[in-house]
């Protein structure tokens, strides 16, 4: 990586809170974040609202190629969801 | 930063750099002076340099400065009006540090052993508002010590002790083997002739049996295939039932061979089930094969996918239910395996006796748990071997300390929920062939005393409540030394390294197992983690995605064995190198080699799996 050394404070707020897993908008809608609970350090029970903040850097693209492993697996798990909504689709309107 | 005298007094041998401006005539004091332990950074990005420096310990006693300097100036001779001699050998650097007197029959010299998180001076425990900052890279060396000088000193003490107390074996545990060449469906659940058939239609009796479940599928994953897709693996169980009336961890256990289960699944909107430790994807380039937790290559797997209601994947019901499901089909499978005739399976027992030695090294292996909910959770103490009937989820009782036998331990007592990362978690496969209780279990040197499971809660506060408690139990045990080990990475090191500091600090020698290499570097640290395993396998030393890659090996169990029987000797363990650097772990286990006269295989990674080109390249 050419910048990874430039770390940057980044806030959010916890916008989803489930038993494993909680979910963060990042300040300013600059994305969101979904992480499991145990990659977050915690003092209180989550809440919706609460605020968080860690530090990253920018995200670097490391380079043109294209995995394939990495596009089959995609692949199969959206074909999943669409199968799954037109199942979904097909029962509705019976 | 300045330091107290004590740390001063640690760093005796650290050059002496001042941490803010002095005027000239200053007398120098331990005040006056950087934490040596945050020099390599400074050093690195070249705002310090240390050459020709002085120590801290030479210009401590009444030196004054002879010149106005900044902050971060090294002291040298020539802004100062005077400075003591180095002493003697033994003031030479860390490196060459050679304990001769220590150890004067061992062998192989110095105990070399380098440490994870050396240098971290941070105290976590009762403070408030603790900003913590710590250069990442940060704690990833692995360790031992050479066996022979610790056996040497062992030696010397048992010889003094009153007189050679015999062994004792508490109780004996026999797993008897049944070999399943083939897995088919038929009209009952049975085994036959080496022939599992599981029941048509039992899925339907699974789906009933937990409203969140929606469908279930089976698939029967021989050899051949392989290369099949999965969804996210969740769990690897070995398929085993207890004979007559004896209780989990004593008398006979049945056991299939070949053959095992595997929990997968998604929601109903094909989101995977812990979305987090997902595995999804080809099960041969997705499966570390032959770890303790993972399938062997050769083995069927009974593969069951679970689909349960949209959005309960990340909800504590939902892993659950989906453990839950699949069990019905192992239970029918415990029943009919409990209805095979003797004379079927193979004739010799597998025995496992819990042996305590009088006199020995009395120790305590301590596996941390995942307690934060949802996934992260596990049920202990099942009545049949990683059942689900009769077991508690360690959140339900509050991630608090509970004692177990090895036995129980090898019998199936965990049913892991597992959580994440895949290449880190511990099945409940793991737990069936945990190297490191196999490993203290079977070393004459070792008097195994149990092992005690603890909870990872979500909450600090929570976090240093078990590990309190923890500390309190360990001290009561009064044991001579102690293993810490833990799964995957995150916040679960905050309480790893907490569980360590309580330890420690009641002067026992404690040694912590973990996955840290570069990815998962402890985010915290204490003077009590001073000797440390990393579990790495992986070649770039990060969360890889393949299942079981990064878990406790024998390997890691013998390195671990070796360097707390040193520390409980009272070795030095070496400080590691400040990255993380696998030759550490080499350098480790040929002096092991060396001295014990045995040689130790070591796992192969992920780098002799099939796998594209592309992620070669991407990730290794």
């Amino acid at each position: 990586m050419k910048y990874g050394d430039k770390i940057i404070r980044v806030e959010g707020v916890i916008v989803e809170v489930h038993d494993g897993a909680i979910g963060i908008d990042l300040k300013g809608r600059l994305g969101y974040l979904e992480v499991p609970l145990r990659m977050v350090i915690s003092d209180y029970p989550f809440e919706v609202g609460q605020t968080v903040a860690w530090n990253m850097s920018f995200i670097e693209q490391e380079g043109p190629e294209v995995d394939e492993k990495y596009v089959s697996r995609l692949n199969i798990y959206t074909q999943k969801r669409r199968d799954i909504a037109a199942k979904k689709k097909d029962k509705e309107e019976d | 930063m300045s330091i107290t005298a004590e740390t001063a007094k640690q760093h005796a041998n650290d050059p002496a750099v001042l941490c803010c401006r002095a005027e000239e005539g200053t007398v120098l004091a331990p005040s006056n002076f950087e934490d040596p332990a945050i020099f390599p950074d400074l050093i690195d990005s070249g705002l310090l340099n240390t050459d020709g420096a002085l120590k801290l310990g030479q210009v401590l006693n009444g030196s004054k400065l002879t010149k106005t300097v900044d902050s971060l100036t090294p002291i040298t001779p020539d802004i100062i009006d005077k400075y003591d001699e180095l002493e003697g050998e033994e003031e030479a650097p860390a490196e060459e540090a050679a304990p001769a007197e220590e150890a004067p029959v061992a062998a192989p010299a110095a105990t070399l052993a380098p440490v994870v998180g050396g240098t971290i001076k941070l105290h976590i425990g009762e403070g408030k508002n603790i900003d913590i900052e710590l250069p990442a890279g940060l704690g990833g060396g692995a360790v031992a010590a050479p066996a022979a000088a610790p056996v040497a000193a062992a030696g010397a003490a048992e010889a003094a002790a009153p007189a050679e107390q015999e062994e004792k074996v508490v109780r004996t545990l026999s797993r008897r083997h049944l070999r399943i060449d083939k897995v088919e469906r038929g009209p009952e659940t049975k085994i036959e002739n080496h022939v599992l058939y599981i029941e048509d239609g039992i899925e339907d009796k699974a789906v009933e049996s937990e409203k969140l479940v929606q469908s279930l599928k089976i698939d029967v994953i021989t050899p051949d295939k392989y290369h099949t897709y999965s969804e996210t693996i969740m769990d690897i169980q070995p398929i085993a039932t207890k004979e007559g009336e004896a209780e989990l961890g004593e008398g006979v256990t049945r056991v299939l061979d070949g053959v095992l289960m595997v929990v997968s699944g998604t929601d109903a909107n094909g989101v995977q089930i812990g979305e987090f430790g997902s595995s999804e994807g080809y099960i041969d380039e997705n499966m570390m094969w032959g770890r303790p937790g993972a399938a062997d290559k050769g083995e069927t797997l009974i593969k069951t996918e679970v689909v349960i209601d949209a959005g309960k994947n990340m909800e504590r019901p939902g892993p659950i239910a989906a453990h839950k499901a699949t069990d019905v089909i192992t239970d029918a499978i415990r029943k009919a395996l409990k209805k095979v005739d003797e004379s079927e399976f193979e004739a010799d027992l597998e025995e496992f006796k819990q042996v305590r030695r009088p006199g020995k090294k009395k120790v305590v292996v301590i596996k941390e748990i995942m307690g934060q909910g949802a996934m992260h959770d596990n049920f202990l103490f099942p009545v049949e071997p990683v059942g689900t009937l009769g077991a508690k989820p360690n959140v339900d009782m509050g991630n608090v300390p509970i004692a177990a036998s090895p036995l129980e331990v090898l019998d199936g007592c965990i049913h892991a929920l597992t959580c994440i990362g895949p290449a880190s978690k511990e099945m409940s496969r793991h737990y069936w062939r945990e190297p490191l209780v196999l490993e203290a279990l079977h070393d004459p040197e070792l008097d195994l005393c149990g092992v005690i499971f603890v909870g990872s809660p979500q909450a600090n506060s929570e976090k240093f409540y078990v590990s309190r408690r923890l500390g309190q139990m360990v001290e009561l045990l009064d044991v001579d030394g102690a293993f810490v080990t833990t799964e995957g990475f995150g916040n679960n090191h905050v309480d790893f390294v907490t569980h360590i500091e309580n330890i420690g600090k009641r002067g026992i020698p404690v040694v912590g197992f973990s996955f840290c290499a570069a990815q998962g570097a402890l985010v915290v640290g204490n003077k009590y983690c001073n000797a440390m395993i990393d579990n790495n396998k992986s070649m770039s030393g990060i969360e890889n995605e393949v299942l079981e890659c990064n878990t406790l090996c024998p390997e890691d169990a013998v390195r671990g064995v070796a360097m707390l029987k040193a520390e409980m000797a009272g070795e030095e363990v070496k400080a590691p190198e400040r990255k993380y650097n696998v030759n550490v772990k080499t350098n480790n286990l040929e002096l092991i080699e060396k001295a014990t006269g045995k040689k130790i295989e070591t796992v192969e990674n992920e780098q002799s799996l099939p796998m594209s080109e592309k992620r070669r390249e991407k990730y290794d």
